[in-house]
């Protein structure tokens, strides 16, 4: 009888513990997030500040957001957001979709290397990748208008324009269309290509009619996904914008937090439109994956086809390579070319290869800022904090949803998968309503960007850690509670160990992410948690080019070495990289 | 050590569907080995997991020795770490970042017992599994059937009151698996462990279990020893899953105690073992393994002249399609040689002892 009222209570006790457990989740997950968005939703319904008033004088009413909604300057920016972002999807489609074709289904020479190089675009921060257009497309100083001046030729380049951020996003996010199209295409049943081939369609006629119909829900997903992730990128158009006076959304929304005295109601009501557009497009995209895209998708592996090309194999080899130079080569070596030139002023062709013109000079000024270095250490101090906080609770949330039954796992899990819908410079402001006003100083701590930073990429790291979790088979666990082990013994002896190159992974990709991270940055750094992707704006709005070259090339050699890491710790993880945008 | 398991009413309803486990109830003496047996989704794993503690009962109630470990009415459940039961894993589920004492080693800690003793037992589960000379590999190196004993010996090395062992053999090639099939019930025995065994091939049901158990749609159909459920299947599901592929449909012409006559619908007369709850005039189906048909018999009851439809050679035995009346029936001959040409006609006989009356389906 005594065993038996022990077993009982042991049965109550783990129930409670496990309310305990989701309750505890729940309470991290609602300060991590949903305290945040809250906070931003009440500064969109108010014209207070809460540096100056506190949250206490806050008079809420939609009338403030009407106003802002109604603003003309706001439409005008939203056009422009929605323009570039439009232009640059139907870019990007164009281009990814091309090459998907080329790598799946042709006999295209080196196709290998050309899906291998054709990803590196991905882990450019979106602010190099414009900092390096501007130094090659500007439409005065420009290195390709010095080139078309000195060959005699009477045509310029200008990339601080509508076209030239519609050009380069497009250029930059085509792989997100690669990505998914290729995939689709890997996967499609090549006998439907086939049949249309017998019934008596060329080649061409089948790849409008059959093929292209059949992944256009991969075609879509991949299109919304990088309008979506366009919409949140700030450094693009910060670079080639701004000269040429474009606002959009996210240029507009840092811009009203730096005038002073700063919008900070002003700026949250804008960042609520971008993520309520965020919102709709990634509902969409969630809608579109879940929807059809799978039904020509067997379970079985095909062999695709691959189309002999006979000769023309040579043309699309010719365009993946100018794809390749527009999008590596070139904008590598104008970095390359301003940061170790002394003079970025190009008198000649020969004068390009004079090696006296070549010094370290702009590092030695780039390293004697102590400035430089304070944000190089600060950003591994963020990075390393960000991925031990996220990766601990993204694997305590992966855990509780894929292998527990603790009540309320699906709303934690939902709740994580929030922020995959808010654009990093939402999460920014969000955070800054949260916690500007907030005595005991957290705001303008390297913990504030920590947190923001955990809670923005906690949805990639979830999905990362769930996704090897699901890989250990369920009854390596049972058998250890069989055993006679208790929940937490057997994930320390079991779980933890078997799943430790996949949480390795995630927390490698975390600190990637997190050091690259620049758009929730703008609005949380102080003078002592400068950040490497603020300061490296700092430089470029100081206006040398060449020291923002010099720090630019800094930042890809620490990423370059890190993803090249986190590449070899997980495959895989690049859909992750990218999101970060 | 080894304890009875007493399973009464035992319900499990998943959150969709009927019921995975309908109102079973049975029991396994200490040292005994019962094996459920029946075909996929029929309720065999689920009620084995109920036993284990991983799967959470609707109803009925678990007795591991005098331990009450699952009442849900009551709001008892004992969690699987305090059950002290032994398990192996239709996936052996041995963890691949240990070694094979390691893996063994597991369940010890936590029990009070010095490193020395730990030791001296692994060393002899790993002897009664034949595996001492593995000890120092890593698991990962080992073959499927060499895990599958790191996966017992790992489950009986702490004696448990009880072992379960959920289709232990039906990931490994079938030559391994006629092998540990004989190997699994002298170790169990050896052991002197009361096991409850799942599976859903027959044979190894038969070979391996004192008494078998078989289920469909959740429901436990006839607990019997391996003789009875192939000699005197309770109903007709029992019948065709253990192996009955004869079926022929006919009416009850009399009945006297557990025997009695059928016509045919061929017209054909044969004498049958009746089942419960059948009277004259009722409609039945009559079940009969091919390989008890016999070919040139010479007994009096239940003979009949046939048509040979065809012969198929398979071996060591030959399956022959006859015309009885209006049904194909199927028969076995033993033995290489084929000596019934499609066409000829054969004399069979159909003793009663083994031509099942069941109430017609």
């Amino acid at each position: 009888m005594e065993s038996k009222a022990t077993a009982g209570n042991s049965v109550r006790h783990g129930r409670l513990a496990a309310w305990a457990w989701s309750a505890l989740l729940l309470a991290i997950l609602a300060f991590l997030v949903i305290y945040p968005v809250m906070m931003l939703l009440l500064g969109t319904l108010t014209d207070s500040n809460p540096v100056t008033d506190g949250y206490a004088a806050m008079h809420l009413s939609l009338g403030n957001f009407f106003t802002v909604l109604t603003n003309p300057n706001v439409h005008e920016i939203l056009g422009n957001s929605l323009l570039a972002c439009a232009g640059g999807t139907v870019f990007a489609v164009l281009i990814g979709l091309f090459f998907a074709w080329i790598v799946v289904r042709t006999n295209t020479p080196w196709k290998g290397l050309i899906a291998a190089t054709g990803m590196l675009p991905l882990f450019v921060p979106p602010l190099v990748a414009g900092v390096a257009w501007s130094i090659l497309g500007s439409p005065k100083t420009g290195l390709i208008n010095t080139f078309l001046a000195k060959a005699g030729i009477d045509w310029r380049i200008n990339l601080y324009s509508m076209p030239g951020i519609i050009f380069v996003f497009g250029m930059y996010y085509a792989p997100y269309v690669y990505m998914f199209t290729a995939s689709a295409l890997r996967n499609m049943d090549p006998s439907l290509e086939e049949a249309a081939e017998i019934s008596g369609a060329g080649p061409v006629r089948t790849l409008f009619t059959v093929t292209f119909p059949l992944i256009l829900p991969a075609i879509i997903s991949g299109m919304l996904l990088s309008f979506v992730v366009m919409l949140g990128i700030y450094g693009i158009p910060a670079v080639l914008g701004a000269p040429a006076n474009i606002s959009v959304l996210t240029t507009y929304i840092f811009a009203l937090t730096s005038w002073a005295p700063p919008r900070y109601s002003t700026a949250a009501a804008v960042a609520m439109i971008l993520m309520v557009v965020t919102g709709i497009l990634v509902y969409l995209q969630q809608k579109v994956i879940s929807g059809r895209s799978f039904t020509t998708v067997a379970g079985k592996a095909f062999r695709p086809r691959a189309l002999n090309l006979g000769p023309w194999r040579f043309l699309t080899l010719g365009l993946a390579i100018v794809y390749l130079i527009i999008v590596v080569v070139l904008p590598t070596l104008a970095l390359l070319v301003a940061a170790f030139r002394k003079f970025l002023f190009i008198r000649d062709i020969p004068s390009l290869f004079d090696a006296k013109q070549y010094s370290l000079l702009h590092f030695d000024r780039l390293f004697s800022n102590p400035a430089t270095l304070t944000s190089i250490i600060n950003t591994m101090k963020v990075g390393v904090i960000t991925a031990m906080i996220g990766g601990v609770l993204a694997f305590a949330i992966g855990y509780t949803t894929v292998r527990s039954n603790a009540p309320g796992r699906r709303v934690i899990d939902m709740i994580a998968t929030v922020p995959v819908a808010i654009p990093g410079l939402v999460i920014g402001v969000a955070y800054l309503w949260a916690w500007i006003g907030l005595p005991g100083g957290f705001y303008g701590t390297i913990w504030i960007l920590a947190l923001a930073f955990v809670a923005r990429f906690l949805p990639d790291t979830v999905k990362a850690l769930s996704t090897s979790l699901m890989q250990i088979h369920r009854e390596l666990e049972e058998a250890a509670w069989i055993c006679g082990r208790g929940t937490l013994s057997t994930i320390a002896t079991i779980m933890l160990p078997l799943a430790r190159p996949g949480v390795i992974a995630a927390m490698t990709l975390l600190f990637v992410l997190a050091i690259r991270e620049l758009g929730s940055s703008l609005f949380l750094y102080s003078s002592s948690t400068m950040v490497m992707a603020v300061q490296l704006l700092g430089y470029y709005e100081g206006g040398n080019v060449s020291v923002t070259a010099a720090f630019s090339l800094v930042q890809m050699v620490i990423l370059g070495v890190l993803i090249g890491i986190t590449n070899r710790l997980s495959r895989g993880a690049t859909g992750g990289v990218g999101r970060a945008g | 050590m080894s304890a009875n398991l007493a399973i009464a009413n035992l319900r499990k309803v998943f959150a969709t569907g009927k019921p995975a486990v309908d109102d079973v109830s049975f029991t396994v003496e200490a040292g005994e080995i019962v094996v459920l047996l029946g075909p996929s989704g029929c309720g065999k794993t689920t009620t084995l997991r109920c036993v284990a503690g991983l799967e959470h009962p609707t109803d009925g109630t678990i007795h591991i020795g005098d331990t009450l470990v699952s009442a849900p009415a009551r709001g008892l459940l004992v969690p699987p770490r305090a059950r002290n039961v032994g398990m192996v894993f239709q996936s052996y589920a041995v963890w691949p970042h240990m070694t094979v004492r390691q893996n063994v080693a597991y369940p010890l800690k936590g029990r009070g017992l010095t490193s020395d003793e730990a030791a001296r037992k692994v060393d002899g589960a790993l002897d009664l599994v034949d595996l001492a000379q593995y000890a120092d590999r890593p698991v990962v190196q080992l073959s499927g059937g060499q895990m599958q004993r790191v996966a017992l010996a790992r489950s009986m090395v702490y004696e448990p009151r009880l072992l379960l062992l959920d289709e232990p053999l039906s990931n490994l090639d079938a030559q391994l698996r006629l092998r540990l099939r004989d190997d699994l019930r002298r170790i169990i025995k050896a052991a002197g462990l009361t096991a409850l065994y799942v599976t859903h091939d027959q044979l190894e049901a038969v070979v391996l279990g004192d008494r078998i158990g078989v289920m469909q749609n959740g429901k436990l159909l006839q607990m019997a020893t391996p003789e009875q459920v192939y000699n005197r299947p309770a109903d007709l599901f029992v019948a065709s899953f253990t192996g009955a592929s004869n079926f022929m449909a006919g009416k009850v012409k009399a009945r006297d105690g557990e025997w009695g006559t059928v016509e045919l619908a061929g017209g054909h007369t044969i004498t049958a073992w009746f089942a419960t709850g059948l009277a004259a005039g009722d409609a039945v189906t009559i079940a009969i393994r091919p390989e008890n048909i016999r070919l040139e018999a010479a007994e009096a009851q239940n003979r009949y002249t046939v048509d040979v439809v065809s012969q198929r050679f398979q071996g060591v035995q030959t399956a022959y399609e006859l015309q009885l009346g209006s049904t194909t029936i199927e028969a076995l001959a033993t033995g290489t040689t084929m000596r019934h040409p499609a066409g000829s006609s054969v004399t069979i006989n159909i003793p009663p002892e083994i031509c099942w009356a069941y109430p017609a389906a």
